[in-house]
């Protein structure tokens, strides 16, 4: 157990950084949303810097609920013990596994930053990038709950 | 596969959680393993024996797995 101590304490101060990142990006993307120049900014422009600004903030929400159920872990035997077990059971590791984790969260990850770059470029390769994605990710999720009842 | 494990428990009044957490998985596994949605592997098998002092035969019924 003082081997996932160490794990969890690593996994707190890498969430810590993403959060402080993240705070930092959301703060510019604020700016960048106040200073743009609403004359010559189209629909499509609004529509990408808000996703940005949406990301940042799941992502920032995301990797503060994990500090703050981490924390909580590491203050008591009982809670850490059952944090181990679950992220160390067996059939969810197969559940997983028939749902295409991690790779689909990979690869989800990796079109989510095509899609920004290209959204700059071509709104249209945007659009495509970001439904293929929610298409993986929503298949992912229905066979996920599927197993989970079955198995 | 049909298992002992409900009947086990329900003689030493132990909760599913409690047994999860001996065994080092969680309670939906459990109860997985208990209405026969889920095949425990060898190992989950071994420590769930050996949790109750039993041997493996004693708590998993292999015998409709034999069957061809």
């Amino acid at each position: 157990m003082e081997k996932f101590k160490i794990t969890v304490k690593r996994r707190i101060a890498l969430s810590s950084g993403i959060a402080l990142v993240a705070l930092v990006l959301g703060a510019y993307s604020i700016y960048s949303i106040i200073t743009a120049d609403i004359s010559t900014a189209t629909h499509s422009d609004g529509f990408v810097a808000g996703f940005q600004f949406g990301l940042i903030v799941s992502i920032l929400g995301l990797a503060v609920i994990d500090i703050i159920k981490l924390s909580l872990a590491m203050k008591d035997e009982t809670k850490l013990k059952l944090l181990y077990n679950k992220e160390h059971d067996e059939r969810m590791k197969a559940i997983r596994s028939k749902a295409g984790m991690p790779l689909i969260a990979i690869t989800s990850m990796l079109m989510i930053l095509a899609a920004i770059v290209a959204g700059y470029f071509n709104i249209i390769v945007f659009y495509t990038l970001i439904i293929a994605v929610a298409a993986q990710l929503s298949v992912s999720a229905v066979v996920k709950l599927y197993c989970m009842k079955t198995m | 596969m049909k298992t002992r494990i409900k009947e086990l428990r329900k003689e030493r009044k132990l909760s599913q959680e409690e047994l999860a957490l001996a065994v080092g998985t969680t309670r939906q596994t459990i109860t997985s393993i208990e209405v026969g949605k889920y095949t425990a592997s060898l190992m989950l098998a071994y420590k769930i024996a050996h949790y109750f002092g039993l041997t493996i035969e004693e708590v998993f019924d292999f015998s409709e797995e034999n069957e061809f």
